[in-house]
């Protein structure tokens, strides 16, 4: 009888499970803090960081926030309010801190160590596992949607510095679509120089919000007008409009990204130049379009 | 929850009726500071966190501007709301533009939250003074039994099993409206205390507290110091042991009431004794509408009207029996039925039948809670239409005027008592009308100056 669960029953509207994607790629943070132009560094984020993720918890107490940490090779949970509070007995900011920095301490150090043997990294790619945050994300989204008849509203939050690695697009495309699915809004915020494609897509297709600050040091500022919002107010809050949506892919190929490509009449896949055969389906285009009209009508009879 | 007239609204609304300085006071404390913060609408929550770093006054106009057109409605609550609460005020400045400005001590409070963090209002006691510490499910029950035994000592004193240490006087107080107590009769419960004994725990526990709140002055307490001490309580961590040594006089002596509320468990070691907020006190600052607390439903109800309720408490037991015929009781079990007597019975104490059905889904049994709808339709149906059937005749007090000399007369009567809007019946033929009673006088003058 213990088992058995009340009616499911949702919270109020602004109660929220925030899962923040942090890059910690040291490619980037090396380069903005060496341009002179802005002194930006790793450490200065985390203090505009640390106080957003206290506001969020601020704000309700049962909202949830969720850390993840993207680096050159892996990603991994830096930080769960919920485990945070049962773990410490009691919900100390201090030990918040101290907890997301050794944490992430420590994964810089392991993400380093995996990186070493890359070949990706000795070429001078420069692109976080962002595709990897975001299943991670989107993964523990889906374990509180089952894990109770309560849940909050979830949302995912990705600050992004490095650029988007194009030999993860159908990766990415894939977590932006399942999350567009379970009606989880992907927000970001870009802190490098560039505008991010991907997230430009993700934020577009799932209906979050995509800024690119145009001052770090007002950091802050930014996150608590902009992104500390719960969805329920932002349906009657003025908030930055998409500009323009960079809608380019990448082939399948060479994970170049093109504007113009072969799609594969079966699967969809992306190739930049023709191909004989699928390399994702196994559909055969050497025979022409002669024969293929042939099949069909043989089917259809 | 239907709308009932004692439904107290919150805590935040007694928080906004203090008066200014005693309000400002009370924000010296970080931990009010959070639980209004929390209490606020989502959209001044927002407001709040935006201006937490400013220090100049910012425009009205402009905060206006963070708002979509069809969002102003919220947007002039918000901000009524952190005018009430003090948290905002209004500067005028010499052009007559309102600006607002952060309350500076709840700005620098929230401001120490973000950047250093929240902190306990005070250390749980180390697990080895504490030997014991009861589970949560022994505490959630502990806490729900006693407030099952208040609340029965409230409604009938007599049947009560283990007196609370509140004083008659006390109980009298919380009886006050609940209960009528004519001379040489027993106190009967009133339409209000009827429809309390139906809300949910939490709208049950905020009316008594809030009576208790202001009954306080009365006691020689100042009401900001229990408003404070109770806010404070909500930050304790559920299950974890304080020492009583940390509280002052006037929180010590409330807490001895608090424990008969079951709001805490009081437990005492070999050397220092300490208390074990429960779930209810840990709500209690959450909104009160907030079902986050829901406890396990007991009723199934039948298509025949049957109701079993699977419960020990004899509080369930004078709650069915308010309106369903109880037929036997079990150990663990009381049967009864709904009809058409004991509905009427409802209906004469003031209970409405929204108020029944209502009760009767939040209750529901597990087993029966998953299915839709949880209570049969032809039950909620002809509990309805029960209701309704003592509707059917309206009783207006009114007059009947006849005899009329002629029928012009009569007839400019009639577009009289049409114009007042009290025309109920006319008659052209008999010449006869009926007027509302409330009209009697104006038609007297009317009549009075025809002649």
């Amino acid at each position: 009888m213990a088992s058995l669960v009340p009616p499911p029953k949702l919270y109020t509207d602004d109660v929220s499970l925030i899962v923040i994607i942090l890059d910690t790629n040291p490619f980037f943070w090396g380069t903005l803090s060496n341009t002179s132009a802005l002194t930006f560094s790793f450490s200065k984020f985390l203090n505009h960081m640390i106080p957003f993720v206290n506001s969020l918890l601020l704000l309700n107490q049962l909202n949830h926030v969720v850390l993840i940490a993207s680096g050159v090779a892996s990603c991994g949970y830096i930080y769960d309010s919920a485990t945070a509070v049962a773990s410490d007995g009691g919900q100390k900011v201090p030990a918040v801190c101290s907890e997301i920095l050794s944490r992430l301490e420590e994964f810089v150090a392991k993400d380093q160590r995996l990186g070493k043997g890359d070949l990706r990294t000795v070429a001078g790619s420069m692109s976080s596992l962002f595709s990897g945050a975001l299943s991670l994300a989107l993964c523990y989204i889906q374990r509180v949607f089952r894990s109770g008849m309560q849940h909050p509203q979830p949302r995912i939050l990705c600050l992004q510095g490095s650029p988007d690695g194009p030999e993860q697009y159908v990766a990415v495309m894939n977590a932006i679509f399942s999350a567009q699915r379970s009606m989880v809004p992907i927000d970001s915020c870009v802190l490098g120089m560039q505008h991010s494609a991907f997230l430009q897509q993700a934020s577009y297709i799932t209906g979050g919000v995509y800024l690119k600050p145009q001052q770090l040091d007002g950091l802050f500022e930014y996150f608590t007008a902009v992104f500390a919002t719960d969805l329920q107010s932002r349906t009657f809050l003025e908030l930055p409009r998409p500009v323009g949506v960079d809608f380019r892919a990448s082939c399948f190929c060479h994970k170049k990204t093109i504007d113009m490509g072969y799609v594969c009449s079966v699967c969809l896949s992306i190739f930049c130049k023709h191909h004989k055969k699928c390399s994702t389906c196994g559909s055969d285009f050497s025979h022409g379009h002669s024969e293929l009209d042939r099949k069909r009508k043989h089917s259809e009879v | 929850m239907p709308q009932v007239r004692i439904v107290a609204k919150n805590f935040m609304d007694m928080v906004a009726a203090l008066p200014a300085m005693k309000l400002d006071q009370l924000y010296d404390s970080s931990f009010i500071c959070e639980a209004v913060l929390r209490s606020l609408p989502p959209l001044a929550k927002k407001y709040v966190l935006q201006l937490l770093f400013i220090d100049a006054p910012v425009t009205a106009k402009s905060i206006e501007e963070w708002v979509l057109s069809d969002g102003i409605s919220k947007h002039k609550v918000a901000i009524d709301r952190l005018l009430q609460l003090r948290v905002f005020s209004e500067v005028i400045d010499r052009k007559k533009e309102a600006s607002y400005k952060l309350n500076p001590k709840f700005q620098s409070n929230m401001q120490r939250y973000l950047v250093h963090g929240g902190s306990l209002p005070r250390e749980p006691m180390p697990s080895s003074v504490t030997v014991r510490l009861p589970t949560a499910e022994d505490l959630e029950a502990y806490a729900l039994e006693q407030w099952e035994c208040f609340l029965l000592q409230l409604i009938s004193s007599a049947q009560a099993e283990r007196p609370t240490n509140f004083s008659p006087s006390m109980m009298r107080v919380f009886q006050r409206g609940l209960l009528s107590a004519r001379e040489n009769e027993a106190p009967r419960l009133t339409e209000n205390g009827f429809q309390f004994l139906l809300m949910e725990t939490n709208a049950q526990l905020w009316y008594i507290i809030r009576e208790y709140i202001s009954t306080a002055e009365d006691r020689g307490v100042d009401p900001t110091d229990l408003i404070s001490f109770l806010l404070e309580l909500s930050f304790h961590k559920m299950g974890e042991a304080y020492n009583l040594n940390t509280l002052t006089d006037v929180q010590r002596s409330a807490i001895k009431d608090l424990a008969d509320l079951g709001l805490v468990k009081l437990q005492q070691g070999r050397k220092e004794s300490w208390f074990i907020p429960t779930k209810l006190a840990t709500n209690l600052s959450v909104s009160l509408s907030d079902s986050s607390s829901r406890k396990q439903g007991f009723v199934v109800v039948e298509t025949n009207f049957r109701t079993y309720a699977y419960s020990t408490s004899k509080l369930h037991c004078e709650i069915l029996r308010l309106f369903a015929r109880v037929e036997y009781q079990l150990p663990n079990l009381i049967v009864g039925a709904i009809t058409k007597e004991s509905l009427y019975n409802a209906f004469e104490n003031g209970i409405t039948a929204e108020q029944i059905v209502s009760f009767l889904q939040q209750n529901a049994h597990p087993r029966v809670a998953e299915k839709t709808p949880t209570v049969p339709e032809n039950v909620t149906d002809q509990i309805r239409l029960w209701e309704t059937d003592r509707n059917r005749v309206e009783l207006i007090p009114s007059h009947l005027y006849e005899d009329f000399p002629s029928k012009e007369v009569f007839e400019a009567a009639c577009d009289f008592a049409r114009d007042v809007g009290g025309l109920l019946w006319e008659d052209s033929k008999k010449m006869q009308l009926i007027v509302r009673g409330d009209i009697h006088q104006h038609m007297r003058d009317f009549f009075r100056r025809q002649k």
